[in-house]
């Protein structure tokens, strides 16, 4: 039977860098991906980097608004991992970090960015806020009602369709091995970690793995199963928008404080749209099937590209080539679930929103705990899978 | 080199593709025109590579041109999708 030091189930951004950073260890590294390497939300999203308050957080009141933003540590943290990523790989990522503004059209839009940017204060990301004239010299192609925004240099975008591969093909030079089209069929606890059967098409196969770390998004809470486990983590789907491309004309990451939207421009000259504008999960016998595409409806497609022009005004103008739906995970609290799952000595999962932004960061810090190189807070404490234990008081 | 079959077609029609005259014929499409008269190249990539049209179909996006048509403002088209008339101004790239 092969033996691994450590078997990674997900080619997603965060599966294929902790890949690297293991492998760069020394360690004996196996990545399984189930369908194809970066297929899922890693690939769909629309490559924003963004690491103010995201809006989501704030649309469920106070209570919830100030606990999410405590995932605000780990956004200080990620604009450093990006840059790094940047100096790593040079041009081929396309990691632009030439600032984003959250803006606001309404008096009370605008005092949300206020109580915003008080809290991004306390854990020290440094938010300025614009007045209107602030705003229009920054970013003159912004509609002239808007009144304010916030203003963080950090942010930008990044091409999610290459740098998962970028990050599979250094783990591969780093001595990992990637596999696509295999996946885990059936899991059991052996004296020291994991023996696993991985399938890949009629293909049956036996490895033994000290430690697992599942990075299989949206689909973990299936995953949990084989380990007789809860990991609570949600399908939501979303909906992007690409337009023709044009000449330069947005050069931040935009995003606004009262209405879903994202938006920037890519290398090649695209708008990209979204912003968190629902699609629909297909539906199971008992669950979401989230082996088929969600679905775009058209009536939130038509919001967000509403959103879209009331902002940017000169995008009115321009084709949509493509719109496409992803599917990524939330939980329950809305801060991601990472880290180690003490009820399964040797199992990790990192799952649970924010993982384009945040990936790179996932990655990094898991590849630490894994390595056995921090004895205290990794910095992933926050985060940790542990706050749902009771969930498994039953299982494990 | 795409080139027409034979058969029976009204007279041909100029238009202008980059400031150069080419002969169309009533009816086709501006991408048929394009490629019978060896234009297949709709754009250069970031790199300078060559891009053509796809599906001609109107799904892929690749043959997007700026097209003017005499007394309407210039607008992106996919040249799949619109017939070619007579005055035609189309800026590939």
């Amino acid at each position: 039977m092969n033996a691994v030091d450590v078997l990674i189930v997900g080619g997603g951004l965060t599966g294929c860098a902790t890949a690297w950073h293991l492998a760069e260890r020394g360690a004996r590294v196996l990545l399984i991906e189930a369908g194809e390497l970066n297929g899922g939300a890693s690939g769909q999203n629309a490559g924003s980097l963004h690491f103010q308050i995201e809006r989501r957080f704030l649309e469920n009141g106070p209570a919830l608004a100030d606990q999410a933003s405590r995932v605000l540590a780990l956004n200080r943290l990620a604009i450093e991992d990006w840059r790094i990523l940047d100096q790593q790989f040079g041009p081929a990522m396309e990691i632009v970090m030439h600032g984003g503004l959250m803006v606001a059209h309404s008096d009370a839009e605008v005092a949300l960015l206020e109580r915003k940017a008080a809290r991004e204060a306390e854990f020290g990301v440094p938010t300025e806020l614009l007045d209107a004239t602030g705003v229009a010299k920054i970013a003159p192609y912004l509609s002239p009602d808007i009144r304010a925004a916030a203003w963080l240099a950090d942010e930008g975008h990044a091409n999610p369709r290459t740098i998962t591969r970028l990050l599979a093909a250094r783990a591969i030079e780093s001595g990992a091995t990637v596999r696509s089209r295999t996946r885990l069929a059936d899991v059991s606890r052996s004296a020291r970690g994991f023996h696993l059967t991985l399938e890949s098409g009629e293909a049956r196969e036996q490895i033994r793995a000290d430690r697992v770390l599942l990075a299989t998004g949206a689909a973990t809470m299936a995953t949990g199963v084989l380990f007789n486990l809860h990991l609570p983590v949600f399908p939501a789907g979303l909906t992007m928008t690409a337009t023709e491309r044009t000449a330069p004309m947005i050069g931040h990451l935009v995003q606004h404080v009262g209405r879903r939207l994202s938006m920037k421009q890519t290398e090649s000259g695209n708008i990209l749209i979204g912003g968190g504008w629902a699609s629909k999960l297909q539906r199971g016998a008992t669950s979401f099937d989230l082996s088929c595409p969600a679905t775009i409806d058209p009536d939130a497609l038509q919001a967000n590209l509403r959103a879209a022009a009331d902002t940017v005004p000169g995008v009115a103008a321009l084709n949509i080539i493509r719109s496409w739906t992803g599917i990524v995970a939330l939980t329950a609290d809305q801060l991601p679930l990472v880290g180690a799952v003490s009820r399964a000595p040797g199992l990790y999962v990192a799952a649970g929103g924010s993982g384009f932004t945040l990936g790179p960061t996932f990655a990094r810090l898991l590849a630490a705990e894994m390595a056995g190189e921090r004895d205290g807070d990794s910095g992933l404490a926050l985060f940790s899978p542990d706050r749902f234990d009771h969930l498994n008081g039953f299982m494990g | 080199m795409s080139r027409r079959v034979a058969s029976q077609h009204p007279g041909p029609i100029l238009i202008l593709v980059d400031g150069a005259e080419v002969i169309a014929l009533p009816g086709e499409m501006l991408a048929s025109a394009l490629l019978a008269a060896d234009k297949p190249v709709f754009r250069n990539d970031l790199e300078g590579k060559a891009r053509g049209m796809f599906c001609n179909m109107g799904t892929c996006g690749e043959c997007f041109v700026t097209v003017e048509v005499p007394g309407r403002p210039a607008r992106r088209l996919r040249a799949c999708l619109i017939p070619v008339e007579p005055g035609m101004k189309v800026q590939r790239g």
